[in-house]
């Protein structure tokens, strides 16, 4: 092969690195810009909030969505976030203790509450927790209480309800509330426990779960150490629990609880 | 649609092939021609891409490029260059997963090439240099330039690094794969086929590209 070929090719290859290089990141109008890291349930919530604000104020709103966990470890490994929503507030203590927020800023922004989910179909009718202990409930489905915030909720309330023992056996662990719903759904269990954000959904009765049963579930939000929009993060939660922010998420399920 | 991801996804991917090129080309003709103590483990430690979970690839590197981490502190205080969560941090991933694929193919193709002709060279007084450029790399160049079209679209379709690396962070650092992602998890799937149709059209043609280039060699 000729030698001028190959020279050739790395010269046209240089001159569109060239030209990409020139290509601008995407240009942010107005004032101010904010970056924030939300876990991936908010996502719809978010999305129509952060639009009603971005049109009030001059201020870009940016939202990386991703799972909580992974986001903390972003932050912790300095991640550029101004705010950080994290599906459960334990992972925003932690964040705290290592100095990574800004001290005095956590705010629990919605408290979560659990259902008894029961699959239309199999025609059973479930009465409360007590319910499942018949043997006619196959299989119930809950997300996996080693490190799902409703896991832990729904394994505290079979416990309250004294039927944890006799249930045990019949659990089906789902990754996240979404999968045990799924397996609801789906028909491959009969019933199960999960948030109630998620559960309205074809296919599905659904009934409250008494919160007292167990501890509660807390999604907090707080302010990361090092944010340069310190200004509009602030502005941007005022309006996120103010009343018409307050209206969209619990449009989606998310109930901010009053006096927060 | 907003063609920013499309176009960080052809930035990071070409500025990656040639830093891959690049390392590879060394790391290639090292594995090819010489033999030294260990060298097994540098083989292990360059394939070991191809193996292990993207995410953990992309853990690995955070760890190590991160604000605290010892190269990302070190890029930091001395350069003042922060990798990660910059597109320059999506290059990182691009180049040590897409690595492994460049490497080899290249050293397959280095391996191939008669030794007979370099010497014959080295006794007619040409030097190492001139011999690699002028015989070496011509004899090689198939085999190296389908190497580099892999690891570019390897590059192009980085996710799992990627998204540990440079984050999520639409208009800064979301990639073409990533933004897909996004718009599956949102449920919209009107962009998600449209951005999955043009990845797919061009992997296609990449791939085609490369069967092409090396028909009736490997």
């Amino acid at each position: 092969m000729p030698g001028g070929r190959p020279v050739r090719c790395l010269a046209l290859l240089w001159f569109c690195i060239f030209l990409l290089a020139t290509v601008p990141p995407a240009t942010f109008a107005g004032e101010g810009r904010l970056i924030v890291a939300a876990a991936s349930t908010l996502s719809f919530a978010l999305r129509e909030v952060a639009g009603d604000f971005e049109e009030e104020t001059d201020v870009v709103v940016i939202l990386s969505f991703g799972s909580t966990g992974k986001l903390a470890r972003q932050i912790e490994n300095g991640a550029p976030f101004d705010i950080f929503f994290a599906a459960d507030d334990a992972y925003i203590d932690e964040l705290d203790e290592k100095g990574l927020l800004l001290p005095g800023t956590k705010r629990v922004y919605a408290r979560g509450r659990i259902v008894l989910a029961v699959n239309r179909d199999s025609g059973l009718v479930v009465k409360g927790l007590k319910g499942l202990a018949t043997p006619a409930v196959e299989r119930i489905s809950i997300a996996n209480p080693a490190h799902a915030p409703y896991g832990i909720a729904a394994k505290e309330a079979l416990i309250s309800a004294g039927v944890w023992d006799e249930v045990e056996k019949r659990l089906v662990y789902g990754e996240n509330i979404r999968q045990a719903l799924q397996f609801v759904q789906t028909g491959n269990v009969t019933a199960g426990i999960v948030s109630i954000s998620v559960a309205d959904v074809p296919g599905v009765d659904y009934t409250i779960i008494d919160d007292s049963l167990h501890g509660p579930i807390d999604q907090a939000v707080a302010l990361v150490k090092g944010t340069e929009a310190q200004e509009e993060a602030v502005r941007f939660l005022n309006h996120l629990f103010g009343p018409e922010g307050r209206k969209i998420m619990k449009r989606y399920g998310f109930m901010i609880p009053d006096g927060l | 649609m907003d063609l920013f991801p499309l176009f960080l996804t052809l930035k990071v991917s070409l500025v990656s092939a040639v830093f891959t090129v690049t390392i590879g080309l060394s790391l290639a003709w090292l594995a090819a021609r010489c033999d030294f103590p260990g060298k097994w483990i540098l083989d292990v430690i360059i394939m070991q891409p191809l193996v292990i979970p993207p995410t953990v690839l992309g853990y690995y590197l955070l760890v190590v490029l991160g604000k605290y981490g010892p190269v990302g502190r070190f890029l930091n205080d001395v350069f003042g260059i922060t990798l990660v969560f910059t597109w320059k941090g999506a290059v990182v991933a691009a180049v040590v997963a897409s690595l492994p694929l460049f490497v080899k193919p290249a050293r397959a193709a280095l391996e191939g090439v008669d030794r007979n002709l370099e010497n014959a060279a080295r006794l007619l007084g040409k030097t190492e240099w001139q011999i690699f450029r002028t015989i070496t790399i011509p004899l090689a160049w198939r085999g190296i330039v389908a190497g580099a079209v892999m690891a570019f679209a390897r590059a192009t379709g980085e996710f799992g690094a990627t998204l540990m690396v440079a984050g999520n962070i639409p208009g800064l650092t979301q990639t073409l794969p990533i933004a897909i992602y996004d718009a599956v998890q949102m449920g919209d799937t009107t962009l998600a086929n449209t951005m999955v149709a043009i990845i797919t059209m061009f992997s296609m043609s990449v791939l085609y590209f490369v069967n092409w280039l090396t028909r009736g060699k490997y």
